[in-house]
């Protein structure tokens, strides 16, 4: 039985600058009980459909034609109060980030009490029930006396529970999930899959899957519909659409993934101008180099943050006998070994201390115990970083670049300062490294503002290769990006690998492209290593319980086909 | 938490002592008393023993330690000019400022922060921006001024209010009080608008700068999806986020109004502790100015610990540094 029917939907934006469309002519439908992927990157039009479905696009935009048909009721053209009444009751949304959704400063509770009264009275008592029984559905145990604890009192994946236990609450026909596992470890993002597939398979909920990941979608969705620019360009049952696409868009974010590809092979590009992929000459990588004479080396790293204690807080501590927040071990007793070119992947969860570990190697944070040394020198001297052969590149290409900079000074500043260039040849230094990391040498005059998410990070490689190093700590370079932006750059660290014989450390969460990158792998969990070797290795034959649980846990493309 | 209040103490307890030799020494400094207690043609014997008796002859840190010793029993010292203990003086006049600042401050937030988070909902609207430009006058008005034109317009041409003192007063609790009778609200009104309009402004820019941030975030957008009313998000949601700023500012303006109603008080005639303090910095009046400003260094302590407080009443992520 169809629940949803939406017919030729167009949303649009009425900006200064211009009407923009970013919903154009869509049409699809959702059956009772069936979980529905729409997958797209980021600007495609997928968030602003589902909130077109609630009524909720946010001024200046609306819809300016077609239908939305929810069990037969035209939503189109409802007024806003009709709207409020079918929000939260028949159509219910759960969105990506649970720590900015729920309020921080009221309870639980409160919260669900005020979405269970927005849609008839109900004593507080009965309230308190109907949340009860809801959070105990989504798995929080003891849930009536959970009611009373703020958001922060919960882990992230405890907080994206509650906030699908406010959308089941009053038995939605569909749900409108916005990328809700985005922001989650994979482990929980494994196990909320399994839940709601559960609950939509129990309740009869139907669910609109809005996700960027191609692998989530495929372990979830039995159909998949794929956004571009606004149109759905391809839909269809998720095992068909992934094995054989019909659409080049489709072929391509596939082609892009790291995980479609053999391990260390240029990924393929997709080229939206053209609606064409790329498939790049495979290179010949130099034999893996990790049999050679280490490089970088780390011996029995310690980092413990100990939480500043003012006097008050001492003498509270005495007084209450409370110890205050304890010390944090971020990094507790790790050593390892980077070989002269080599490439060493650094695996972990959230908390798990490998940014802090590799911020211990890029010689910007002092170990509490143990050493970090390079070459069989110290990366840091007198508490400050030794030389510039080991730079840094880091997740947010928004927040590393200052924005009242232009990028030719951006690149230039670190080279200047040291001696590596001077101000007359400074124009072409900056234009070769420039086009090293692949950007139009003649953009040096732009601001960072002016880029594109991918254009930036490919700044920031520019900005640590113009120090001419040894050693590249990258911080989750790649997180940030869409899929098709994603596979460029990693194909240029590939290149960087070939052409500069530069030893990397990469760390992310994201286990597939750190397989595609890495001659060896690491695997961090509360701060210590938990297992390392060959990467093939500890992907085929994982050792470590934990590492078996980690892989286990990655979305699959193939679970569906 | 706990932790955090302590040291909130220990910092007080440092900033009074810090602030007493300041201030003793910055009231020492300015100029002599003698030529204020006594008549130009006094004769020498009289003088040494006025001098004597005030112990003005004494070394600074002399006078210093002698003035905290009596500080702790309770004694601020006589005033030069009334003869009176000074703090049966200053607490005389305390009560008149209090009405008048606590009547301006209140009446600015309950006025001004419905009407900040109505401009930042409706920024476009027409009501808004008439909002907003009036809030744009109690910034840039000087008071004095505004003062004058309220007395002018209610008092002398339209005749409805009195143009100054404070009216009949009732005791309540031993203190007279000019809020409990209705003469002496018709003298309140025009002072408490006039203090409170400067305040009013800021609730107004800091209200609406909160909500149109928070109507934008996912946390609106999530209760709006659950279907919650419009009235219920501002009430429920809206109102606690915004509620931190608000609190950090109002403990300030009621500090800074508490200690420099000064203005007001002289135009309206409103015999508060703002006139008291002209009036003894006029005459040199030493003990009255070291126990006015000693005591409004305690009071800004004070506001702020309590607004330190609030916090923690607003937000519970703030409470969380008691847990272990």
């Amino acid at each position: 039985m169809t629940i949803l029917t939406v017919d030729n939907l167009v949303t649009q934006f009425f900006t200064r600058s211009g009407v923009v469309t970013a919903v154009d002519g869509v049409s699809f439908d959702i059956k009772r009980g069936e979980i529905v992927g729409l997958v797209g990157e980021s600007g495609s039009g997928k968030s602003v459909t589902g909130f077109s479905l609630l009524g909720l696009v946010d001024q200046p935009g609306r819809v300016t034609s077609g239908s939305i048909r929810l069990g037969g009721e035209e939503l189109v053209g409802k007024s806003d109060r009709d709207m409020r009444a079918i929000r939260g009751a028949r159509i219910a949304m759960v969105f990506q980030d649970p720590l900015m959704t729920l309020n921080p400063v009221i309870t639980i509770g409160a919260q669900m009490r005020l979405a269970i009264r927005a849609h008839g009275a109900v004593s507080r008592r009965a309230a308190d029930e109907r949340a009860a029984e809801f959070l105990t559905k989504v798995g929080i145990r003891e849930a009536r006396a959970r009611l009373s604890a703020y958001p922060h009192e919960f882990s992230g994946g405890m907080r994206q529970r509650v906030a699908i236990a406010i959308a089941l609450l009053l038995g939605s026909e569909l749900i409108v999930a916005d990328e809700p596992t985005t922001a989650l470890d994979v482990s929980i993002q494994a196990q909320i899959l399994d839940e709601v597939r559960e609950l939509a398979a129990e309740s009869g909920t139907a669910l609109l899957w809005i996700s960027h990941d191609l692998a989530v979608v495929a372990s979830l969705a039995s159909r998949v519909l794929v956004m571009y620019r606004g149109k759905i360009v391809e839909t269809g049952p998720t095992s068909k659409v992934l094995a054989a696409p019909q659409h080049a868009y489709t072929a391509g974010l596939l082609a892009s993934l790291p995980a479609m590809a053999t391990p260390g092979t240029p990924l393929s590009v997709f080229r939206p101008e053209t609606m064409t992929v790329e498939r790049p000459e495979p290179v010949a990588l130099p034999p893996s180099p990790s049999a050679g004479q280490p490089f970088v080396t780390v011996t029995n790293a310690v980092k413990h943050f100990v939480p500043s204690r003012t006097l008050g807080d001492k003498i509270a501590a005495k007084i209450t006998a409370n110890p205050g927040q304890p010390t944090v071990k971020a990094v507790d007793g790790v050593s390892l070994t980077i070989a002269k070119g080599e490439t060493l992947g650094l695996v972990g969860e959230s908390g798990s201390g490998k940014s802090t570990l590799g911020r211990m190697i890029a010689g910007i944070l002092a170990p509490t115990s143990g050493t970090v040394t390079m070459d069989g020198a110290p990366v840091m001297e007198g508490g400050r970083k030794a030389g510039t052969r080991i730079q840094t590149v880091f997740q947010d290409p928004f927040a590393s670049l200052d924005p009242r900079m232009r990028v030719g000074d951006i690149v230039a500043e670190g080279p200047l300062a040291h001696g590596l260039t001077n101000k007359s040849d400074r124009v072409a230094y900056v234009a070769g490294h420039l086009s090293r990391a692949g950007l139009d040498p003649g953009l040096a005059t732009r601001f960072p503002h002016q880029f594109s998410g991918g254009q930036r990070q490919r700044i920031a490689i520019a900005r640590a290769l113009a120090m001419q190093p040894e050693v590249l700590v990258c911080d989750e370079p790649v997180s940030s990006l869409d899929v098709s932006i994603q596979a460029q750059i990693i194909n240029l660290f590939l290149e960087l690998k070939r052409d500069l014989n530069l030893t990397i450390l990469f760390i992310s969460h994201d286990l597939s492209v750190v397989r595609h990158l890495s001659d060896r792998i690491a695997i961090m969990l509360n701060g210590r290593i938990v297992e390392e070797g060959i990467t093939e290795t500890v992907y085929e034959t994982p050792q470590d319980d934990y590492t078996k649980r980690l892989l286990a846990a990655v979305p699959k493309l193939s679970a569906a086909a | 938490m706990t932790g955090f209040l302590i040291q909130r103490l220990l910092q007080a307890i440092v900033i009074m002592a810090v602030m007493s030799v300041i201030v003793f020494a910055g009231v020492y400094a300015i100029g002599n008393p003698l030529e204020v207690l006594l008549p130009p043609e006094a004769p020498q014997d009289i003088r040494d023993a006025v001098i004597k008796r005030f112990g003005l002859d004494r070394p600074l840190w002399e006078q210093y330690g002698l003035y905290i010793y009596n500080l702790f029993q309770g004694d601020l010292g006589r005033s030069y000019i009334y003869n009176e203990p000074v703090l049966q003086l200053i607490f005389g006049r305390l009560p008149a400022t209090i009405e008048l600042v606590l009547t301006s401050v209140i009446g600015a937030l309950v006025i001004g922060v419905p009407l900040g988070i109505w401009a930042g909902y409706r920024p476009n609207a027409f009501s808004s921006r008439a909002i907003m430009a009036v809030s744009i006058l109690g910034f840039s008005v000087p008071t004095f001024w505004i003062g004058l034109i309220l007395i002018l317009t209610f008092a002398v041409n339209l005749g409805w209010l009195p143009s100054g003192g404070r009216g009949d007063t009732v005791e309540v609790l031993g203190v007279a009080w000019s809020v409990f009778t209705l003469d002496g609200w018709s003298h309140l009104i025009l002072p408490a608008t006039n203090l409170a309009l400067f305040k009013l402004a800021i609730m107004i820019r800091l209200a609406r700068a909160g909500t149109r941030e928070v109507m934008l975030s996912d946390t609106v957008k999530f209760a709006r999806a659950a279907g919650i009313s419009e009235g219920t998000i501002i009430r429920r949601h809206v109102l606690k986020l915004i509620s931190i700023p608000i609190a950090t500012v109002f403990g300030l303006e009621l500090g800074s109004t508490l200690a420099f109603a000064v203005v007001t008080e002289t135009i309206f005639a409103w015999p508060g502790v703002g006139k008291l303090i002209i009036d003894s910095i006029q005459n040199l009046d030493r003990p009255v100015m070291m126990a006015y400003l000693i005591l409004t260094a305690g009071l800004f302590v004070t506001i702020n610990l309590v607004v330190d407080l609030v916090y923690a009443l607003l937000d519970p992520r703030l409470r969380r540094r008691a847990a272990p």
